[in-house]
């Protein structure tokens, strides 16, 4: 942001007030919208969270993961693990919250450092598929290991306390507008998201950026030129799994229980789909996708009745469920069919005279060679 | 020592059928370089084509159909959707097949709703005893089916001219095209053939000792991604060892859970992707798999 | 940087500005009393009652894993809801029914749950205990709207708004043991196999089966199974290994039919008993029809659909009028009697001239012996305990409407009296 606003001259300014504008926007919401609303948003802000992360390794450094939603579990259940009292009969160290969920992204990162040397010794497809397998593995322990995870229904999540404040439900009257764990969380959720957006971007725009790109487009040529490829893939392994640990700690205080249910396959092909609707190897491609994607299925439900061709349950017809599927799939398709680059090409894109000239260092998602062998 | 045979003969004739799911994903990818996540749709759709048309056809010309059906929609999603991408990331493929397969299978699983539809296949319940083991017969046919499936294409992969231009194209396609093969065609054909064998092995998933199709049928395609990968994605040997080894895990880990109780119970889903994991930390390119070589 | 301070200015102005806009009352969102009030007929009223309506929400699987019980649950409460209304509504007013699908997606159900409850007083149907779970603080807490969820698990007790209508899981296990021991000769020193779902619903049964199997002497066989195992080969080899007498299924009607269908051809003709979920009348279709028939029972919280009571009776004929060519299962029976459990205690909460949620809450309370009309009473006055112990066990069969034969009435077992979960 700095960096645009001490640009000179007067073409800086609209992109300037309109982020300023949007960002006002974002701080007031809590209070006017209703609980429904901001837990979506807290859930598009996770999926943000979670589709950089992704898109750090698949998009970014052309690593293919379907493994994305174990790292979420480790972030959800480990800052569980680390804050519960253990007063509920499953483990728990009780750790103060802000420390729990430190050491939650922490130990995300760690688990994918564990299975970077696997990683490293695999490529594309096989990857993939590898990846796989933790799925099901992390499913198998969080169904299995009842005294750490509560087992198939999941266990409490403590609430988080930051500075005295504790982000549960108990109303803390702001401007008249009670307050609960909601609204309290959707400035936590803001804040990390701008973070991590910035951190993100950071990373791209320097010089790993710059060599997780080469190792995308041509892994064996980038060694060559000296980039040492295993280092720079397990740290972006590393980076990717923090991320979504974090994303697993937020959507964690959002849900106040983790189900092993929800950390399935399902959810890492959404987040596949999210970074490919919302652009490559783009941040704000990542943030754009993880929003369409969380939010789509919501909006079609709550306004089911006001669409055509999609009706409410029990009348026959599309369900609104079925409609948002349909969307997310023929979305994956579509972008990838005649919006190569996604949602974030497609903002680039946009005519407008006084809009500046993409910086030459963004990512923009290039096609790789298809020639590598 | 009979239980023990059971499990295996159990393990073979299921792995068999991964096999025959597994060969549909070595096909694509030996062509495309693809790896093909849509495959669990082809499949649903070759079962449900069977399941709706056995009652008026019969049931060997319904699972004609079936086939014919699957191979279609296969060769469908290459020519208006793969296609238009050849020669982006082979990753990105990847994705756009995870859409595909959200598309298709949201269709299948509307029209199958809460059915749960049988085939209509001709062995009924019926089992083969020999001595104290007793097989389901429709497994001895999914076994023969998948034999006799498998060596038809390790035959037609080195003796026909589709299957030299299929090898040439995975070789490397620009040299293939540069030498008249038209790529288009060829992965066309293995988009369609995947679809076949896909509906083959809807019909033995679908059988005794399963109730019939439904919605979560696909789910069992699964399974075939650790026997493609741990056999080697472009080796149709390999589809076939990886199948059966999947089966086999899968049946004796089941089979003995009792004694594997240590591991958290219902590890016979587990297993096939353990095997998976350690054969790949060996073997980076899986058992028959080629060893990526790389020119710069 | 003369710009970035400017702008950070402006922001911090706007920003205040917009609060201060709350404070004066713009956001519908402030404070405003509690929006409890007094309404026709000197009714108190809150949350999804108004002066012509009452709203209820119903959180419902049609497109996931449990469509099959999702579709019938809601359907049969579309039907109460319209008959109950077409009677004249309840408290003068009309019932509406929110339906909401979340497909068994956790994100999608508690969205769903957070979308209708500012709108309605209670939820007749939450399908998913793992997401029942997930908002029992919160219905406890805070939004005291009654639940009665479509799952019978043990762990879901002990809330005073959210009310298991029937036996439970381990209940129903303890039961269907009895059946076993008593009419199908299973006798104590015996093997009995268990084969059960991964979660709340298989392990629930388990304790119930291991219970039971203290008592009379047995000893329990585990075969632990996932929901997209549909092929129980290697488990019918484990358990005839094993040399059990016979086998309880706490898993889904497909399990149960590749199961028995396996049994049958191999040859291990041993009864076995399912729970309530392990059966759906789709099955009676499939080859595994004719063994169903003959080895197959299952245990459930009440009647079968094609009963011989009135209120049954009724049921099937009103239901086949308005869903023509749809399944008749149980998951009709289970939503019935929650729409009328719910409806029940809004009718007594009426009486008390208190429509609101605690108000509908203590009216259930008060519901000691209420009859739905399939054999059973409920007694929903004590929320530690499921409203009733008794289960039927009832057989697969063709020839009777919804393809169900009881076999055996309403029964307590003893075993199951002295239970405690």
């Amino acid at each position: 942001m700095s960096e645009t606003l001490a640009r000179p001259g007067l073409r800086v300014r609209p992109a300037a007030y309109g982020g300023a504008a949007a960002g006002l926007v974002l701080l007031a919401l809590p209070f006017y919208l209703d609980r429904f609303w901001l837990q979506a948003g807290l859930f598009a802000m996770a999926a943000a969270l979670g589709a950089i992360g992704i898109n750090l390794l698949t998009g970014a450094t052309g690593q293919l993961s379907m493994g994305h939603a174990f790292f979420l579990a480790v972030g959800a259940y480990g800052y569980c693990a680390l804050a519960g009292e253990g007063t509920d009969g499953l483990a728990g160290l009780g750790l103060p919250g802000w420390l729990a969920a430190v050491l939650a992204v922490v130990l995300a990162g760690l688990a994918g450092g564990v299975f970077s040397p696997i990683a490293g010794r695999l490529h594309g497809a096989y990857l993939g598929i590898a990846t796989l397998a933790l799925i099901f593995i992390g499913q198998h322990v969080l169904f299995n290991a009842h005294d750490l995870t509560g087992g198939y229904n999941g266990r409490a999540v403590p609430p988080l306390s930051l500075f005295g404040l504790a982000f549960d439900d108990t109303e803390l009257l702001v401007a008249q507008v009670p307050f609960g764990a909601v609204e309290k969380l959707w400035y936590l959720g803001l804040a990390l998201l701008l973070a991590g957006v910035l951190f993100a971007r950071g990373v791209l725009r320097g010089r790993p950026g710059r060599a997780m790109n080469a190792i995308r487009d041509h892994r064996i040529a980038a060694g060559v030129m000296g980039i040492p490829v295993a280092r720079h893939r397990a740290a972006v392994f590393v980076l990717s799994s923090m991320y979504a640990g974090l994303a697993g700690v937020l959507l964690a205080l959002v849900f106040q229980r983790t189900v092993p249910e929800y950390f399935g396959m399902a959810l890492s092909l959404e987040y596949l789909a999210m970074i490919v609707i919302g652009g490559l190897g783009s941040v704000a491609g990542a943030v754009a996708g993880g929003v369409f994607v969380s939010l789509l299925p919501q909006l079609l439900t709550r306004y089911s009745d006001a669409l055509p061709l999609v009706s409410a349950p029990g009348t026959g017809g599309i369900a609104p469920g079925e409609a948002a599927r349909y969307l997310y799939g023929a979305a994956v398709v579509a972008v990838v069919l005649f919006l190569p680059g996604g949602l974030a090409r497609l903002a680039a894109r946009k005519p407008g005279p006084s809009e500046p000239p993409e910086a030459p260092e963004t990512p923009t998602p290039t096609e790789p060679p298809g020639e590598t062998r | 020592m009979s239980t023990f045979a059971e499990f295996l003969i159990n393990g073979v004739s299921l792995g068999s059928i991964y096999a025959l799911i597994a060969l549909g994903f070595v096909v694509i990818f030996r062509a495309t370089e693809v790896v093909n996540f849509a495959h669990a749709s082809l499949l649903l759709a070759g079962g449900y084509v069977t399941a709706v048309l056995h009652d008026d056809i019969g049931f060997w010309p319904a699972l004609l159909a079936g086939i014919a059906g699957a191979a279609v929609v296969g060769a469908a999603v290459e020519f208006l959707v793969m296609r238009r991408h050849r020669g982006s990331d082979h990753s990105v493929l990847a994705i756009v097949t995870i859409g595909v397969d959200i598309l298709l299978a949201t269709e299948l699983t509307r029209r199958i709703g809460t059915d749960i539809l049988a085939l209509g296949d001709p062995w009924g319940d019926a089992v083969v005893t020999v001595g104290p083991v007793t097989v389901a017969q429709t497994r001895i046919a999914a076994l023969l089916a998948a034999a006799l499936l498998i060596t038809a294409f390790l035959l037609a992969f080195r003796y026909t001219s589709w299957g030299v231009a299929m090898r040439a194209a995975a070789e490397n396609q620009e040299t293939a095209a540069l030498m008249g093969i038209r790529l288009g065609r060829v992965s066309l054909g293995a988009w369609a053939v995947a679809g076949g064998l896909a509906a083959v092995a809807a019909l033995f998933l679908t059988v005794f000792p399963t109730p019939g199709l439904e919605r979560a049928t696909s789910l069992a395609a699964l399974k075939a991604f650790p026997a493609a990968i741990l056999g080697g994605l472009d080796s149709t040997t390999g589809a076939l060892v990886g199948g059966l080894l999947v089966g086999v895990t899968e049946s004796l880990a089941t089979g003995y859970q009792g004694d594997l109780a240590f591991l958290g119970r219902g590890i016979g889903d587990l297993a096939p992707y353990l095997v998976m994991v350690a054969v790949l930390l060996i073997r980076p390119a899986g058992l028959f798999g080629t060893k990526e070589l790389a020119r710069v | 940087m003369n710009h970035r301070r400017q702008a950070v200015r402006g922001l911090a102005a706007a920003l205040a500005a917009l609060v201060a806009l709350t404070a004066a009352g713009c956001s519908s969102k402030a404070k405003t009393g509690d929006g409890k009030q007094t309404g026709a007929g000197g009714v108190k009223t809150g949350k999804g009652v108004t002066d012509k309506a009452i709203t209820l929400g119903a959180l419902t699987d049609m497109t996931g894993v449990y469509a099959t019980l999702g579709k019938s649950v809601t359907q049969a409460q579309q039907l109460y809801v319209k008959q109950v209304n077409a009677a004249g509504g309840i408290c003068g007013r009309q019932l509406e029914l929110t339906v909401r699908d979340h497909g068994y997606d956790p994100q999608k159900a508690l969205a769903a749950y957070t979308e209708l409850e500012a709108g309605v007083v209670g939820y007749p149907q939450f399908i998913g205990s793992p997401f029942v779970a997930a908002v029992k603080q919160r219905v406890d807490a805070r939004d005291k709207g009654l639940v009665l969820p479509q799952a019978w698990s043990a762990s879901l007790l002990g809330s005073p708004y959210i009310r298991v209508l029937g036996s439970t899981y381990d209940v129903e296990t303890i039961n269907a043991v009895d059946f076993l021991l008593t009419e199908k000769g299973l006798r104590a020193g015996d093997r009995l196999g268990h084969v059960y779902f991964e979660g709340d619903y298989g392990e629930n049964a388990l304790k119930g089966s291991k219970y039971a199997a203290e008592k009379a002497g047995l000893t329990v066989v585990e075969q632990k199974i996932k929901p997209t195992d549909n092929d129980m080969s290697a488990q019918v080899a484990a358990l005839k290994q094993a040399g059990v007498k016979a086998v309880v299924i706490s898993a889904g009607p497909r399990q149960a039919a590749s199961l028995v269908g396996v049994a049958a051809a191999t040859g291990l003709k041993v009864p076995v008993v399912g729970n309530n979920s392990a059966f759906a009348p789709q099955l009676l279709g499939t080859q595994a029809g004719p063994a169903l028939e003959k080895m197959y029972w299952f245990a459930s919280p009440s009647l079968p659909v094609g009963a011989d009571t009135p209120v049954a009776k009724k049921l099937v004929a009103d239901y086949r009028a308005a869903y023509p060519g749809e399944a008749l299962d149980n998951g009709i029976v289970a939503g019935w009697t929650a729409a009328s459990v719910f409806g029940e205690a809004l009718k007594k909460a009426c009486a008390d001239k208190d429509l609101t949620r605690e108000g509908v809450g203590k009216a259930l309370l008060t519901l000691t012996s209420h009859d739905a009309g399939f054999g059973m009473t409920h007694d929903l006055g004590d929320p530690k305990a499921p409203s009733s112990r008794e289960s039927v066990i009832v057989q697969p069969d063709k020839s009777v409407p919804g393809g169900m034969r009881t076999v055996r009435q309403p029964f307590v077992s003893d075993a199951a009296k002295s239970y405690t979960p």
